[in-house]
C-alpha cells in the first residue's frame, strides 16, 4: 500500500483474524487495505479511509503460469469479472404449518461478495482505464507474437525478449487481454526445467511435450459426443455468435459412425435429440439448422443441463468414447455444485469445456475440465473460432497419453503438483512443479506415460535446471488447488481449512482462508468523522448486452392504474442502486473524465450582416452630415465672397 | 440611401451655374472624400442585406431539394454548384419556425442554413448531434425556445424525430462541454451568443434536448413493437 511517498508492506494472515485488523483499523481511523479471495479467480480489494481527494495505490503482486498449448504459448490477463448468474436458492417447504418456515440451501452462499455493481454501458462511460506493459522474456528465438484483443505497440530487446505495452496508452477493463507467441520454427522447445531455492528447499518446475504420434497409423475410436451450448443472456451478442458458429463447425466434423446429441439451456433447457442419434448427414444438418436458430436470453442454470448431459444420455457403447463438449462463458456463481455434478456422474465420460466470449470464467472452465479429464479451450473472438476449434477437434480425435506418472530417481521430492497427473491431449505439454528437499538436490525427474498401448518415458537431470522465479509460489498455488479441488473427497473441512492456510501462509499467499491486510500506523481520519462505503462499479464486459444480464427496463405496455405503481418501483429501484454506487463515480462523473478531451467545438454562428448594415448606416449618415456641413460652409462663403464683392464695388 | 441623392441636388441647386468650376482644389477633395463614405456606406448595408437575402431566399431553394429528396430523389442538390446536401428539416412546434438542416458546418453551408457538425452523429443516432446555424438569421428564434417546447427533426429518409428542448446555457466555442460520444440520443442547438451584439464573439448559446423515447424509431425497433415510427411525411 502506498501512501504519498510511503509503502506499507502487507501481510498474510487467516482470513478471520485479517478481516479484524481490516475492521479494527478501519474504526481506529487508520488507512487499511485488505485483499480477499473469494473464487479461486475473484478477488476483492477493500481500501477504508481515504480522505477526499486522497490518492492511495495497492500493488498486488501474482504468479501465473504461462499456457500452452500446440506450440503456442499464451498468457491471458484478465481485466474484469463477468457479472455471474447466481441460480436463486430452491425453496423447500418443509412443512405446510406456517410456523415451521423453510429450509434453503443457497447454491451461492456469498453471492453478495461476487456481486459488483456493473454499469449500464448505454448510459455511462467505461470506467476503470489499465495501462499494461509485458516484458516477454521466452528463454527461445520468438516467432510470432500475437495480441488478438488489444492493439499493441512491440519493442524488440533481442531475439528472444520484446517489450510489449497498449497502444492507445490504457484501454478500460471490459475484456481479458491475451498474448500468445511461439518459437521460429523448429526452435520450439519440447522441454525445460526450472528450479528456485527458497528457505533451504528447492521448487522446479518442469515441462514436457511428448511426440505427437504419426497420423497414419492410427486408428480413430468411435465418438459419442454429446454438446451442450450455453444461450443464457450473458451470450448475447457475438458471444452466441461465436458459440453458435464453433457449434456447427464442431457437428460437422463428425463422422458417420459417431453419434451426437445437442443440448441447450439457459434458465431453461432443451435436448434436441430424445437420445445419441448416429450423425448422418441430415441429422447433423437437423442440428446445425437447430444451433443456429438459438438467441441468447434469460438466466444459467447450468446444472440441469450437465445432468441431461452425464446422466441421461445412456450407457456408454462398448469401444467408443463419450466426450461432453461443453460451450459456455461460465458466467455462473455455484461452481462448487457444479464440479461436485461433474466429479460424481462422470463415469467414462470426458467433460470438454469451450469458453466463449471477452471475459469467460476460466477457473471455472479449466477446473471443469480438469475434473472431467478433459480440456479447455478458450475462443474469444470470431476468427479464433476456426483455428481454436481445430485445435479442439485434434484433442477429441486424437488418443490420449494416460496414466502419466512422475517420480524423481534419487532426490527426496514428497510434494510433486499436480497429483494425480491429469490425462494429455495432443500438442500438450506435462506441466509439473515439485517440492524438494536440499538446496542443491541432484538426480533425475523421470516421467512416464502411456499413449493407446504404447508407452513412453522421459528422462531429465535435476542439477541442469536453469534458475527462475516465482516457482515457489507457483507450487504453492497448485498445491492449494489441488487440496481445494479433493474437497469434495475429504470429510474433515477444518483439517482442509488447516492444511491450505498452513501453505498459503508459509509462501505468501492469498488463499480461501488467508487474506493480505496492510495497516497504516497513524490514524489519519479526524475522530468523529464519518466513513462512508461505496462498491466500485465494473464494466460490462465487451459484447454483452446490458439488458439481456441485467433484465429488460418495463415497457410502455402496463395498464395505467398498474404503471404509476411500477413507476415508483423503478424509482426506488433507481435510488437503492444510486445509493448504492454513491461517491463512486458516477455516470456523469465517469463520462465527463472519460471524454474530456473529446468535446464539440462549435463553429463562428454569428453573421457580420447586421455589423455590416449598422456600419453602412453610419457611414451614410456621416456622409450626410459632412455633406451638409460642406454646402452650409460653401453657402456661407459665397454670402461673405458676395457681401465683400459688393463692397468693393 | 435616399440622403445621398437629395444632398447632392441640394448643392446642385446651390451652384446651378458652373457648380464645379467655383470649386477650388480642397472642396474637390473634402466632396470626394463624403462621396467615398457614402458609397462605401451603401455598399456595406447593401452587403448586409445581401447577406440576409440570401439566407432567406436559400431557405426556399433547400426547402424544394429536401422535399425532393424526401420524396427518394438521391443526391438532389438545392442548386447545381453547391457544396453540400440538406440532411433533415427542423422545427420549433410552439414557436412555428421551421429550418432546412445541412451537412457540415463550414461557414458558406452556414451561410445557407443551420447545419450539423460533421464530427457529431445524426439526429436521432446514439450520441449528441450538434446543429448550428447563425444568430441573426436562422436560429434567431432559438432564444425564444423554452425548456420543454418539442423540437420536430425530419431527416431525409422521412423519419420525424420528436426532442424536447432541455435547459439552455452560455459556454465559450471551445469549451462547449458537449461530448458527441455521449449516452443516449442528444440534440444541442447552438449558435452565438448574446444576441443583440453585433461582432464576433467566443460566446455561444446552446440549447440541450433530448430525444423522447416512444418517438424513437431505433427503440421501437429494439423492441419489435409495431410499426408505428418510422412516420413517413409527405
Amino acid at each position: 500500500m502506498q501512501i504519498g511517498d510511503r509503502f506499507i508492506e502487507g501481510e498474510i494472515k487467516a482470513r478471520e483474524e485479517a478481516r479484524k485488523v481490516y475492521e479494527q483499523a478501519k474504526a481506529e481511523g487508520k488507512k487499511t487495505a485488505l485483499l480477499e479471495q473469494q473464487r479461486p479467480n475473484i478477488f476483492t480489494n477493500q481500501v477504508a479511509n481515504i480522505g477526499p481527494g486522497e490518492t492511495i495505490v495497492v500493488q498486488i503482486e501474482y504468479q501465473s503460469s504461462v499456457h500452452q498449448s500446440g506450440g503456442e504459448f499464451s498468457l491471458r490477463f484478465p481485466m474484469v469479472v463477468a457479472p455471474r448468474y447466481n441460480p436463486d436458492p430452491i425453496v423447500q417447504t418443509v412443512d405446510l404449518d406456517p410456523k415451521s418456515g423453510y429450509a434453503v440451501n443457497d447454491p451461492v452462499p456469498d453471492r453478495d461478495k461476487i456481486t459488483a455493481p456493473v454499469l449500464d454501458p448505454a448510459e455511462n462511460a467505461k470506467i476503470n482505464p489499465v495501462t499494461l506493459t509485458v516484458n516477454l522474456n521466452a528463454g527461445f528465438p520468438l516467432g510470432t507474437i500475437t495480441s488478438p484483443f488489444h492493439q499493441t505497440d512491440m519493442q524488440t530487446i533481442d531475439d528472444m525478449a520484446r517489450k510489449i505495452s497498449l497502444k492507445s496508452g490504457s484501454v478500460p477493463a471490459d475484456k481479458d487481454f491475451e498474448l500468445s507467441w511461439n518459437a521460429v520454427a523448429g526452435k520450439t522447445p519440447n522441454a525445460g526445467l526450472f528450479h528456485e531455492t527458497q528457505n533451504g528447499k528447492t521448487y522446479l518446475l518442469g515441462f514436457v511435450t511428448p511426440p505427437a504420434q504419426d497420423a497414419a497409423t492410427q486408428t480413430y475410436p468411435k465418438r459419442e459426443v454429446v454438446f451442450v451450448i450455453d444461450n443464457s443472456g450473458s451470450m448475447a451478442g457475438p458471444s452466441i455468435e461465436q458459440a453458435r458458429n464453433s457449434l456447427a463447425l464442431a457437428i460437422s466434423k463428425l463422422r458417420p459412425e459417431d453419434k451426437f446429441n445437442v443440448v441447450r439451456f439457459d434458465d431453461t433447457m432443451e435436448v434436441h435429440f430424445p437420445s445419441l442419434v448416429q450423425a448422418t448427414p441430415d441429422k447433423r444438418e437437423d442440428a446445425i439448422a437447430f444451433v443456429r436458430g438459438l438467441t441468447a436470453d434469460g438466466g444459467t442454470e447450468m446444472l440441469p443441463a450437465l445432468e441431461a448431459a452425464l446422466r441421461t444420455q445412456g450407457p456408454v457403447e462398448t469401444g467408443s468414447l463419450r466426450q461432453v463438449v461443453f460451450l459456455t462463458d461460465g458466467a455462473i456463481g455455484n461452481e462448487a455444485q457444479l464440479f461436485d455434478e461433474i466429479s460424481k456422474n462422470r463415469g467414462d465420460a470426458r467433460v470438454f469445456t469451450v469458453g466463449i466470449g471477452s471475459a469467460p470464467n476460466t477457473h471455472f472452465m479449466t477446473k471443469a475440465a480438469e475434473i472431467g479429464r478433459g480440456t479447455f479451450t478458450l475462443i474469444g473472438s470470431e476468427d479464433q473460432v476456426a483455428a481454436r476449434m481445430g485445435e479442439l477437434f485434434d484433442k477429441l480425435e486424437n488418443p490420449v497419453m494416460t496414466d502419466i506418472a512422475v517420480s524423481f530417481d534419487g532426490a527426496n521430492a514428497p510434494d510433486i503438483t499436480p497429483n494425480p497427473m491429469p490425462d494429455l491431449y495432443r500438442g500438450e505439454p506435462v506441466v509439473l512443479t515439485a517440492q524438494l528437499d536440499g538446496a542443491t538436490p541432484a538426480g533425475k525427474l523421470q516421467i512416464i506415460g502411456k499413449t493407446g498401448n504404447q508407452p513412453w518415458r522421459i528422462e531429465m537431470d535435476v542439477a541442469k535446471a536453469s534458475e527462475g522465479k516465482g516457482i515457489a509460489k507457483l507450487w504453492a498455488r497448485r498445491k492449494i488447488d489441488g487440496l481445494e479441488a479433493n474437497a469434495y473427497a475429504v470429510n474433515d473441512a477444518a483439517a482442509l481449512d488447516k492444511q491450505i492456510e498452513t501453505v498459503a501462509l508459509a509462501n505468501h499467499l492469498v488463499s480461501r482462508v488467508t487474506s493480505l491486510v496492510a495497516v497504516d500506523v497513524t490514524p489519519s481520519r479526524p475522530a468523529g468523522k464519518p466513513v462512508v462505503s461505496t462498491d466500485m462499479p465494473l464494466n460490462l464486459p465487451e459484447g454483452w448486452d446490458f439488458e439481456k444480464v441485467f433484465g429488460e427496463k418495463p415497457q410502455q405496455a402496463i395498464p395505467e392504474g398498474q404503471r404509476k405503481a411500477s413507476l415508483e418501483r423503478q424509482d426506488e429501484q433507481a435510488m437503492l442502486i444510486a445509493d448504492r454506487m454513491a461517491a463512486a463515480p458516477t455516470a456523469h462523473a465517469a463520462s465527463m473524465i472519460a471524454d474530456a478531451g473529446k468535446q464539440v467545438d462549435l463553429p463562428q454562428t454569428a453573421t457580420l450582416a447586421d455589423r455590416h448594415i449598422l456600419i453602412g448606416l453610419m457611414l451614410l449618415a456621416f456622409a450626410l452630415m459632412a455633406a451638409t456641413t460642406f454646402s452650409l460652409w460653401r453657402w456661407q462663403v459665397r454670402g461673405l465672397a458676395s457681401e465683400v464683392r459688393d463692397r468693393v464695388r | 440611401m435616399s440622403d445621398k441623392p437629395g444632398n447632392e441636388g441640394n448643392q446642385n441647386k446651390e451652384g446651378r451655374a458652373g457648380f464645379l468650376a467655383r470649386l477650388n482644389a480642397l472642396e474637390t477633395v473634402v466632396l470626394a472624400g463624403i462621396l467615398l463614405v457614402a458609397l462605401a456606406g451603401l455598399m456595406l448595408v447593401g452587403k448586409g442585406f445581401y447577406m440576409k437575402a440570401k439566407a432567406e431566399v436559400s431557405q426556399v431553394l433547400l426547402k424544394r431539394s429536401f422535399e425532393a429528396q424526401l420524396e427518394g430523389e438521391t443526391n438532389a442538390k438545392p442548386w447545381p454548384w453547391a457544396d453540400f446536401t440538406t440532411e433533415a428539416e427542423i422545427t420549433a412546434l410552439r414557436i412555428g419556425k421551421t429550418a432546412v438542416v445541412l451537412s457540415g458546418a463550414s461557414g458558406e453551408a452556414l451561410a445557407f442554413g443551420p447545419a450539423r457538425l460533421a464530427n457529431t452523429p445524426a439526429p436521432g443516432e446514439l450520441g449528441t448531434s450538434v446543429i448550428a446555424a447563425h444568430r441573426d438569421t436562422h436560429f434567431r428564434w432559438l432564444r425564444d425556445v423554452k425548456p420543454g417546447d418539442l423540437l420536430v427533426v425530419t431527416r431525409k429518409d422521412g423519419t420525424n424525430l420528436t426532442f424536447r428542448a432541455g435547459s439552455s446555457r452560455i459556454a465559450r466555442w471551445d469549451e462547449s462541454g458537449i461530448n458527441a460520444d455521449a449516452p443516449g440520443r442528444n440534440l444541442a442547438l447552438a449558435t452565438c451568443w448574446p444576441f443583440d451584439a453585433t461582432e464576433q464573439g467566443p460566446l455561444r448559446y446552446i440549447v440541450d434536448a433530448e430525444l423522447v423515447a416512444d418517438a424513437g424509431p431505433s427503440t421501437l425497433a429494439a423492441q419489435g413493437g409495431p410499426s408505428k415510427l418510422p412516420v413517413n411525411s409527405f
